[in-house]
């Protein structure tokens, strides 16, 4: 199983499944370097192996061969001193990122610290003011949120802060968005064509179809910020009846959401509930004919649009340097990066998504939300019991 | 075992007067084991009490509860049904190949359960690799591996081992010129067995079970993903969601079944005798079993191993070209990996000796308080322990934060039982009368315990060497929290693949995990030829 790993040829054809605006993929990619004998699944972004690192700075990327929008890390400020950055992001996602963005500065050196984005909040808060993180890279909204409300991050600069829209950052400045994910339904096209996937997540529950057949995550993250964010949107009682609704259809319970979208995939289940990017890479290892689609809905919690992001800890011992840093994932290099390497989308505006991943504006996310909301978790997660979802 | 525990010889007033040394080591050790827990308490106890007990007494709380108490028992049950017969077969038979099917048969304790969940719930799914095997008979869908028998059988594969080497060690240490007596006086081989034998491994078959029902019971990965609802799952969600501090409190309460278990263990230690160790007969021959024997033993082996590496290997040429270059394997994480395990196998020993010596040599009170509190650390969840440490790490010991003597000292209070447990059963084998008679021949104590127990004792200490190793191998959540930056194991690298979905990645440092793995436990066993003959 694998993601597009994002360097060198990177290589995806995806094709839209016309009603539901899904996407289903078929992703093929080397190792850098490894001669263009790879099995050639698709074409459109296809780069040329011997990318030239001289060219960055050009606007050109460095991970594939098309030309990207957005400040160039030339144009940034100089990266020098020491950095400790907690990443809960995967060093299989973000390794290679984190590595060439030291590379481009020789009196940089970045000490990286891997673990699961709620597992290094935990630390960061255990460790106090005696911790020697400067930068929190997370998954999600709500991790970063947490810290923000715990006084744990300092004001990012303005000038960072505006690399993107107001809606994928927090309102105070205590940390950004640097990727998108959507949240989407994935089905199994042998149970169900698109149409029969309800464009209202609340009327998931009176989906006779769905009875035995559907599957959720209730001990996952993206999956408490998708109830939180209904509970903020639909009210608490709306929310507990969808609760209970889903569990008199019988409702089957996933550790993950990869999980999830094996399973339909599988046909152990036919629909499901998850982040967009978990349905591409379980495509991605089966190939195009895996009876596996996307669904999203509209205008409601299951079309929350939710952000991988980056704080300043406000035990950072440089602060320039540490929202420097920040400021670099948000570079043309980084942004390209993400939407190579992850299938996520680039939070700033001048980098495209890579494939044909519906533009970030063709989703049709709910109003009268932002995402630092999302961290509010504690009573979601009081719902989630008292309905015994969890 | 406190006050049921009486010396053969009855020396009035040899059995009460703590040696002094080994006293104050024991002591240290325990106080090193209870530092973590004073953070535990700090931080339970500052939850709202109200909010506590609502949250344990709902009744969710109290059905996951049964549903562990349940996993737990049933498990443990199945370790002991599997890790003593293959003890047996491998320490006292004539079974072929033994050396390759002791090392074969503890070699599942280093696969990370959840890899091993993963690799089942792939093989065995309703319509996972092995129904797609079948597809072409008819067979469209095999039988639910989720749910609570799923999960005994994946967690009995993966921690039978610590029942095995433990029964193992004592086996080998064991007098077994008491079965010839038995012989003599007409039992038959069963019946000897349960006389003779029985009674003499039980402390260590309890040791070992005990080990593996607290690792049951602290387990999250393989219940989640076999679908299985447990109670530390109430635990990762507080951890998921950011409520630290109820996670620890919930942590508290995980002690407090543990500290019930141990005494139910002690309970069924039952009558623990001193014997003179060391003289062992002729293997048992199997006859025309000889080889037949060898199927269950096979069986073992090859279903908890061979399944997850067959699995990660079909996943790594299914991706042969699509490799992560991130995740490109370099020798330098098995060098990691071993080098922080045979540190912590070294250290848990060195510490370990005081701890059972006192508890399995004189009893009393406080040599079996300072032997329950070894298990204090193994009762909690990885991550709190690693937790309890960032906090005194980053706070009080700066300059060892995030550096491998912190995580060395971490993995050492994690797997202390592991130690304890193993040499306590072997020093309970010792005839107290024959360090004795050194001491009449002008040995110092020292001198009598180096030349005399000790080398009595091997099989226990390198049997608790060889539990620390294999599992610090797999050790993962304290790692991630406490690895200095830059630091990659097998296992945390194995977690970075499996995390981000390149399973076939994966693959390569589980073989390597393995391989590592059996050549160290042919290197402990090597040493364990030093015991007595």
């Amino acid at each position: 199983m694998h993601e597009s790993d994002g360097t060198g040829r990177t290589r995806r054809r995806f094709l839209r499944a016309a009603a539901a605006a899904g996407v289903v993929g078929i992703a093929g990619c080397n190792t850098p370097g490894d001669g263009g004998d790879g099995p050639d699944t698709g074409t459109e972004t296809d780069a040329g192996d011997g990318d030239d690192p001289d060219q960055i700075g050009s606007g050109r990327s460095p991970f594939g061969d098309r030309e990207v929008g957005g400040v160039t890390i030339e144009e940034m400020p100089d990266l020098e001193g020491e950095l400790t950055v907690y990443s809960g992001r995967g060093e299989a996602l973000v390794g290679e990122l984190i590595e060439f963005i030291e590379d481009q500065y020789p009196d940089l050196t970045v000490r990286p610290l891997y673990n699961s984005a709620a597992e290094l909040v935990n630390q960061i808060e255990t460790e106090g003011q005696n911790s020697p993180a400067d930068v929190f890279y997370s998954v999600n909204a709500g991790a970063l949120g947490t810290l923000a409300d715990r006084d744990r991050t300092q004001r990012l600069p303005d000038d960072v802060l505006e690399f993107v829209p107001s809606n994928f950052r927090d309102p105070d400045g205590a940390w950004i968005g640097t990727s998108g994910r959507a949240r989407s339904v994935p089905y199994n096209t042998d149970a169900f064509s698109a149409s029969d996937i309800p464009e209202d997540i609340m009327a998931f529950p009176d989906t006779d179809a769905f009875e035995g057949e559907i599957g959720w995550t209730p001990t996952y993250s993206s999956f408490q910020a998708f109830i939180t964010a209904m509970r903020i949107l639909e009210g608490e009682a709306a929310t507990r009846e969808w609760l209970n609704g889903m569990q008199d259809l019988g409702v089957s319970t996933y550790g993950d959401e990869f999980q999830i979208s094996r399973a339909v995939a599988d046909g152990e289940i036919s629909v499901g509930l998850a982040n967009h990017y978990y349905i591409q890479r379980v495509l991605a290892r089966r190939g195009s004919d895996a009876p596996l689609s996307t669904a999203f809905t509209r205008n409601d919690a299951g079309a929350i649009f939710n952000v991988a992001g980056a704080c300043v800890l406000d035990t950072a011992s440089d602060s320039t340097l540490a929202s420097n840093f920040v400021r670099h994932l948000l570079s043309a290099e980084a942004q390209d990066y993400f939407a190579r390497s992850t299938f996520e989308y680039p939070l700033v505006p001048d980098v495209d998504p890579v494939g044909q991943l519906p533009a970030i504006d063709e989703l049709n996310p709910p109003e009268g939300i932002d995402l630092s909301q999302l961290s509010d978790l504690e009573a979601t997660i009081s719902l989630l019991r008292e309905t015994g979802a969890l | 075992m406190a006050g049921e525990h009486q010396p053969i010889d009855d020396d009035a007033g040899h059995e009460d007067r703590l040696p002094l040394g080994p006293s104050i080591a024991a002591a240290a050790v325990s106080a090193a084991v209870l530092l973590p827990v004073l953070w535990l308490i700090k931080t339970g106890f500052g939850v709202g009490f109200e909010s506590a007990v609502a949250l344990l007494t709902r009744p969710r709380t109290l059905e996951v509860f049964v549903n562990s108490a349940l996993l737990v028992a049933l498990t443990t049950a199945a370790c002991v049904a599997i890790g003593v017969p293959l003890a047996y077969l491998t320490v006292r038979t004539d079974l072929p190949f033994r050396r390759f099917w002791t090392i074969a048969v503890s070699l599942p304790l280093v696969i990370p359960s959840y890899v091993g969940a993963f690799a089942f719930v792939s093989a065995f799914g309703p319509q996972g690799g092995f129904q797609r095997l079948l597809a072409p008979l008819g067979i469209e869908r095999l039988p639910e591996i989720y749910g609570l028998e799923g999960t005994v059988l994946i967690l009995t594969l993966y921690t039978y081992p610590y029942v095995y080497i433990t029964a193992r060690a004592s086996l080998k240490s064991m007098d077994t010129t008491l079965i010839d007596a038995a012989r003599t006086l007409e039992h038959d081989r069963w019946e000897t067995f349960r006389r003779v034998t029985v009674p003499q491994i039980r402390p260590a078959v309890a040791a070992g079970a005990l080990l593996s029902a607290l690792y049951v019971l602290a387990d999250f990965g393989t219940p989640s993903i076999m679908r299985y609802d447990v109670f530390t799952r109430v635990i990762f969600v507080e951890f998921g969601t950011f409520g630290r501090d109820t996670a620890v409190l919930l942590s508290l309460q995980l002690i407090a079944v543990t500290v019930f278990i141990l005494w139910l263990e002690s309970r069924i230690r039952g009558e623990e005798r001193t014997t003179a160790g060391g003289r062992s007969r002729a293997l048992v021959p199997l006859g025309r079993w000889r080889y037949p024997a060898v199927l269950p033993v096979a069986a073992v082996a090859g279903l908890a191993l061979v399944v997850p590496v067959a699995i990660l290997v079909s996943w790594l040429l299914a991706t042969g070209t699509t490799a992560n270059q991130s995740l490109v394997f370099e020798w330098s994480y098995a060098i990691n990996s071993v080098t922080v395990s045979a540190a912590a196998a070294a250290v848990a020993v060195v510490a370990g000796i005081p701890v059972a010596y006192l508890s399995a040599r004189h009893g009393g009170r406080l040599p079996d308080a300072f032997e329950r509190i070894s298990y204090v650390g193994y009762a909690v969840p990885g991550v709190v322990l690693g937790l309890a440490l960032v906090f005194f790490g980053s706070a009080y010991a700066a300059p060892i934060y995030q550096t491998l003597y912190l995580l060395v000292f971490a993995y050492v209070i994690r797997f202390l039982p592991q130690s304890v447990g193993s040499l306590r059963a072997s020093f309970l084998s010792v005839d107290p009368a024959l360090p004795e008679a050194a001491r009449t021949l002008g040995q110092t104590p020292v001198g009598a315990f180096r030349r005399v127990t000790l080398p009595l004792v091997a099989p226990g200490l390198f049997g608790g060497a060889a539990l620390v190793f294999l599992t610090t191998m797999k050790e993962l959540p304290a790692t991630l929290l406490l690895r200095p930056s830059g630091f990659t194991t097998l296992v945390t690298h194995i977690w970075t693949a499996y995390e981000s979905g390149y399973f076939g990645q994966a693959a390569i440092p589980a073989l390597v995990l393995l391989f590592v793995s059996g050549l160290s436990m042919l290197v402990i066993l090597r040493q364990e030829g030093y015991d007595v003959k």
